[in-house]
Formats: structure tokens, C-alpha cells, sequence
């Protein structure tokens, strides 16, 4: 476990242990999937067998609770390391991974991806057009070239009507 | 015999030919390069492999998962950063070998214990896969469901943060696959409302996601890490006192490699590590073991390897993956309709015979492009990040989209995608959940035959053999991890 700096004794000691956190978040989860099961319709048993829709997912979020009290139990005798801070392009990466399928959704997949190759190299700190005006041209035509024309692939062509 | 002589007409083509080379010399690239793993390039290329005919697709991933494997071991010697991870263990040795000057020596040598590995497991699955099959007819549900709480259990041991992390993992893959419809009564399950999921979730995008997508995310916190270019002067064969001095540790790591990769789950990078250790433990002298011994490139590569065919043996006699990849390749055997397993054997040996074949060529070219090629190979360092894996991850939409042609798996490929980065902070490992959601669909079936065969008694599990040996060795590998624990605090006291 990592000490930073200007943090006392009393405030280490007051952290829960990380595996602690994860194995309640995952009991969390099983209980949450648990209640799912409740709605799930009962099956006439004649065509069920006696084994309901709900018996396997149930057997296995049992398996899961009990795999995470275990979890839950060991993170007091040794717990995992922690992890640096996510960094914020990370999370612009992944709002960019979703904005990329809302792209592809709406405008057409060649529009989105040839905005992708684009916006996302520069993102990541891209500057020299040189490289990125062909790569947004190149990358989406070879992709074009191997999936639509060679593979058949059919993209709908969207808002703006490339395909 | 008449399938063998099949299956060599078939390699007269020179389609299947150059698919093997195609699929060769990208394993080689895809594994070189850092992040990008032999079993990411196949999750991404299977869902094109559903239009070609099964014995080339087959045939392409295999000779990708067979050449990926030596692949990382480029990296590994020449910049530190395996390219993959059963690579890991080569670079303890191999990169300081690179600083030394004799990158080429090490490459030489990854690339011939590689080859020996290889060919080695190949043989072993040639041999061994016939007669697995053979005792997998006398598998009824019972006995699969006891062999699939095995394979899922040994998720225990596999690398990764934590055991019981993996097997939480596994257990989640199988929740995932109890998603759609139930196929006994009809049922929704988990599909809130959206008949989109009614069929459930299909393996590939999820799979693509937990790979590809996660790494694109992982990738984007090392933005400012700067990148490591490899450089060599030239690629050399070891020469006879080389070779003298690795052979006891070549043949060890290729029983070794064999043994894991036999092992439902387990897979190269264990075998590595074990082929590592073994070749410092047998060594009189160990003080150049992590400073540059050409015995620590040779051991993992040739285990490594070695555990590549040996991880085809359940797969394609059992059904049941030996190891990540393989996973893969088991699902796209399940996506060309082809049922693995003992039938496999007897409805498509001529597939069988090919696949053997693919991956003896794929050993071979492999090693001569290892030889010839590392030089050119180790430039795939040179490609800047910020255009490779945007481009990967353009790669993985269209893989996702193009199974079904469905928006909905990219997006569930995106979920999975972030949902995986997620779970990787916090200690899950991508290969447990995709083992558990492959295997899920058998052991739901196969526990619910066996609770109508045995009206539900679920202690009649115990009257057949093969099932309580298969329950005891489930028992012993979940808890084996925590022996290994227990027996290191103790070693410490």
C-alpha cells in the first residue's frame, strides 16, 4: 500500500482495505442480480424439470457472494497494491470511444471514422498535419478498401449518406 | 488416413498456403508489438473468419496463435517490453543479453527454442488429441460438468493479481452467459425488457472489448511514457556450444510448456515462468540467471511454445479451452457450426488434419521469419502510439459490428471495453471472465442433464468415478493457491 506524502498513521489506518471495497461492491452487484432473479418467470414444471429459469443464475451469484466473503475475509491479512490515479485523458479516451459509436449510429460509419482518425490522434498530442491529414484520409480508405469492397461488409450510411 | 491425405491436398493450395503466411507473419507483428497480444489479434479477426471456409479460417488462427506466442519475445529482448505476456520471462534475461550486445544471439536463440517447442506440442497434440478424444466418449453431462468446474478452476492458478479474484472473474463470465433466453423453458433472463438480448450476449464483442477496448484505455494513460525503439545490429544462430549449453533446458521447458498447456486455463505465460525457473534451479552456475544467461531466454521460449499446441489438445478433445486464445479459437470453431469435442474427430477430421498441419507450417515459417525478419519485425516499436491504437480500436468496432452487423455489439463491445478497464484497476483479469463466459452455456447445461438424469439427487454425482476425480482435482486446484500462500508465510516465520 502506497504512503503519500503528509498522511498520518490514524488516516492509513482508517482505510479500508481496497480488496475490502471491491469484495462489497461486488456482494453489492450479487444482490442487486439476485433481486433481477426474482422477476424472472416461473416455467410450468413439466417443461422446466424442476430446474427454473432462475436456479443456474442464482447457484452461480451464490458462488460469486461466497468467492467475495472470502475476498472480503483475506484483505485483512494482505490486500492489493494500489493503483495510481486514472489519468483524465483516460476518460477522454473513453467518452471519445463513445462518442465514436454515437458517430456511427448517426452520421455513417466512414463520416465517424474518418473524424475519429482525425480528432483522436490529436487528442492524444498529435500537432504535425502533415501526418494526420493522410492518416484521416488513408486509414479510413484502406479500411474501406479491405471491409466494404473486399469482406462485403455493409455499413448504413447515415445522416450524411456516405457509405 | 484418407482425412490426412485430405487435409495435405488442401495445403497444396496455395490459398491455404498463403492464409498460413498471412496469418504467420501477423502473429509475428501483433505479438511483437507491446499491448497487442496474439489473443487480442485473434479476438479481433474472428468475426472476418466467419465468411471464410472453416479449414482456412481455422488454419489462420491457429498459425496467428502459434506465431504470436514467439512474437513477443522480439520486444522482450530488444526494448524490455514483452510483447506479449508469456514473453515476460524472456526479457529477465534476454534484454540484458541486448545490452550486452547480443541481441542477436538472444533472438537467435528465442527463435530456435521456439521452434523446438512448437514442433514439439504439435506432435504431443497429434498424438494425445486422438486419444483424449477416445476416453471423452465415455463423457456423459455429468462427466462435462465435472471437467467444466475443472477448467474453471484452475482459473485459480492461472497469472494474475489474485486467485480469488480470477475464479470471482470466471463465476462472472458465467453469469454473462446465463443472459437471453433459456433455452429449456423459454424464459428471459437478465434482458430488462430489450429483445435484442433475448439470444444473449455473444462472446465475440464482449471478448473483443475486454482486449481491445480495455487496452485502448490502458494505452491512454502512457501517453507521456516515452516510446522505446528497438535497435539490433544482426540476427545470428546460436552456435554448437550454445546449443549444448541450452539443450537440457530446451527439453525440460518443452515437457514442461507441454504438461501446463494440457491444463484446462493454463496457457503459455505460466509456462513460461515455470520453464524459467526450472532452467535457473537445474543450472550449476545461477549467478548469471537475470543478467544475461541464454538458459533464461531458452527456457520460457521454449515453454511458452511448447504450451501452444498442448492447449489445443481439451480444446479440440474436450471442448474445453486450454488457454485464452485458445478460448478463442474454440469459439470460432462454435461459430462455423463445428461442434469441438470427441464428434469433432469422427464428422471433420479432414479440419483436424488441417489444423495439425497449419500449425506445423506455421512453426516452421515462424522460425525462419524469426531468423530473417526480427530485424524488420522489431520496426513495428517505430509506429507512434497516437495513430496504432486509434486505428486498433477502429478495428475492433468494425470486428464487433461485423458478426451480426449490429450497432448493439459495438456498443456492448464498448461496454465490455470499459467495464474491463474497470475491473483490470481493480485487480480482474480479462482471460477468467472470457473462459467463464465460453464455458458457461456447457455448465448450465450439462449440471441441469445431469440433475434429470439423476432426478436430482445431487449426490449421485459421487457414484461415478471419472466425475469425483474431476470434483477432487477442482478442490485441489481452487485451493492450491492458498496452499502456495500458506507454505510461503510459513517459509517466512
Amino acid at each position: 500500500m502506497s504512503i503519500h506524502p503528509g498522511e498520518g498513521r490514524a488516516a492509513q489506518a482508517a482505510r479500508l482495505p481496497r480488496d475490502l471495497v471491491v469484495a462489497l461492491a461486488v456482494l453489492t452487484f450479487c444482490a442487486a442480480a439476485y433481486a433481477v432473479t426474482l422477476g424472472f418467470k416461473e416455467a410450468p414444471s413439466a417443461v422446466a424439470q424442476n430446474v427454473q429459469p432462475a436456479t443456474f443464475p442464482r447457484l452461480v451469484i451464490g458462488v460469486i457472494a461466497t468467492l467475495s466473503a472470502l475476498l472480503a475475509a483475506l484483505s485483512f491479512r494482505s490486500d492489493s497494491a494500489r493503483k495510481r490515479p486514472v489519468k483524465p485523458m483516460v476518460a477522454v479516451t473513453a467518452a471519445m470511444m463513445i462518442a465514436f459509436v454515437i458517430a456511427f449510429d448517426t452520421l455513417g460509419f466512414i463520416a465517424a471514422m474518418v473524424l475519429f482518425s482525425l480528432a483522436m490522434p490529436m487528442l492524444w498530442g498529435e500537432r504535425r498535419w502533415s501526418r494526420l491529414l493522410p492518416f484521416a484520409a488513408l486509414f479510413p480508405a484502406a479500411i474501406y478498401l479491405v471491409f466494404v469492397l473486399g469482406l462485403g461488409v455493409h455499413f448504413d450510411p447515415g445522416l450524411l449518406g456516405v457509405n | 488416413m484418407d482425412a490426412f491425405l485430405a487435409a495435405g491436398t488442401a495445403f497444396l493450395d496455395p490459398y491455404l498456403i498463403g492464409v498460413v503466411l498471412i496469418g504467420t507473419i501477423g502473429g509475428v507483428v501483433v505479438g511483437a508489438m507491446p499491448g497487442l497480444s496474439s489473443t487480442m489479434a485473434t479476438a479481433l479477426l474472428l468475426p472476418f473468419t466467419l465468411t471464410m471456409d472453416p479449414i482456412a479460417a481455422i488454419s489462420l488462427l491457429s498459425a496467428l496463435y502459434c506465431a504470436g506466442t514467439y512474437g513477443g519475445s522480439i520486444t522482450a529482448i530488444l526494448v524490455n517490453a514483452p510483447g506479449a505476456p508469456p514473453a515476460a520471462a524472456t526479457a529477465f534475461d534476454g534484454y540484458p543479453l541486448a545490452q550486452q550486445g547480443k541481441a542477436g544471439l538472444a533472438l537467435g536463440m528465442a527463435a530456435v527454442s521456439s521452434v523446438i517447442g512448437g514442433l514439439f506440442s504439435v506432435v504431443v497434440l497429434i498424438v494425445a488429441a486422438p486419444l483424449l478424444a477416445r476416453v471423452a466418449y465415455d463423457f456423459g453431462p455429468p462427466e462435462y460438468f465435472a471437467l467444466s468446474l475443472f477448467g474453471l478452476s484452475m482459473l485459480a492458478s492461472i497469472s494474475g493479481e489474485s486467485a480469488v479474484k480470477n475464479l470471482i472473474g470466471g463465476a462472472f463470465g458465467v453469469l454473462i452467459a446465463t443472459i437471453g433466453m433459456d433455452f429449456t423453458t423459454g424464459v428471459d433472463r437478465f434482458t430488462f425488457g430489450f429483445w435484442e438480448l433475448s439470444e444473449g450476449i455473444h462472446f465475440i464483442p464482449v471478448m473483443i472489448g475486454l482486449f481491445a477496448g480495455c487496452e485502448f484505455l490502458i494505452q491512454a494513460g502512457k501517453l507521456n511514457q516515452p516510446q522505446i525503439r528497438a535497435a539490433l545490429d544482426a540476427v545470428r544462430l546460436p552456435s554448437l556450444d550454445d546449443f549444448r549449453k541450452c539443450a537440457g533446458t530446451i527439453m525440460r521447458s518443452c515437457g514442461i510448456g507441454t504438461f501446463i498447456g494440457l491444463l484446462p486455463a493454463e496457457g503459455g505465460t505460466v509456462a513460461a515462468m515455470i520453464g524459467y525457473n526450472e532452467a535457473k534451479r537445474w543450472a550449476k552456475d545461477k549467478s548469471q540467471f537475470g543478467k544475461g544467461d541464454i538458459r533464461g531466454v531458452a527456457g520460457p521460449e521454449a515453454a511458452n511454445n511448447a504450451a501452444t499446441g498442448a492447449a489445443m489438445v481439451p480444446t479440440l478433445a474436450l471442448g474445453i479451452p486450454g488457454s485464452a486464445t485458445t478460448a478463442i479459437i474454440l469459439g470460432a470453431l462454435l461459430a462455423h457450426g463445428l461442434r469441438p469435442g470427441p464428434h469433432l474427430f469422427t464428422e471433420t477430421p479432414t479440419l483436424l488434419y488441417a489444423i495439425f498441419l497449419a500449425m506445423l507450417l506455421a512453426n516452421i515459417v515462424f522460425g525462419v521469419f524469426g531468423l530473417l525478419g526480427a530485424k524488420l519485425f522489431a520496426r513495428v516499436t517505430l509506429i507512434p502510439i497516437r495513430f496504432l491504437w486509434p486505428s486498433v480500436f477502429v478495428l475492433a468496432c468494425i470486428g464487433a459490428y461485423a458478426l451480426e452487423q449490429s450497432v448493439l455489439d459495438v456498443w456492448i463491445m464498448v461496454g465490455a471495453g470499459l467495464l474491463g478497464f474497470v475491473l483490470k484497476r481493480y485487480g480482474f483479469a480479462a482471460a477468467p471472465i472470457i473462459m467463464g463466459l465460453i464455458l458457461g452455456e456447457l455448465v448450465e447445461n450439462s449440471l441441469k442433464q445431469s440433475l434429470i438424469i439423476f432426478d436430482h439427487e445431487w449426490l449421485r454425482f459421487l457414484d461415478r468415478p471419472i466425475v469425483v476425480t474431476f470434483l477432487v482435482l477442482t478442490l485441489v486446484s481452487a485451493l492450491w493457491p492458498l496452499v502456495g500462500v500458506w507454505r510461503a508465510r510459513r517459509a517466512a516465520v
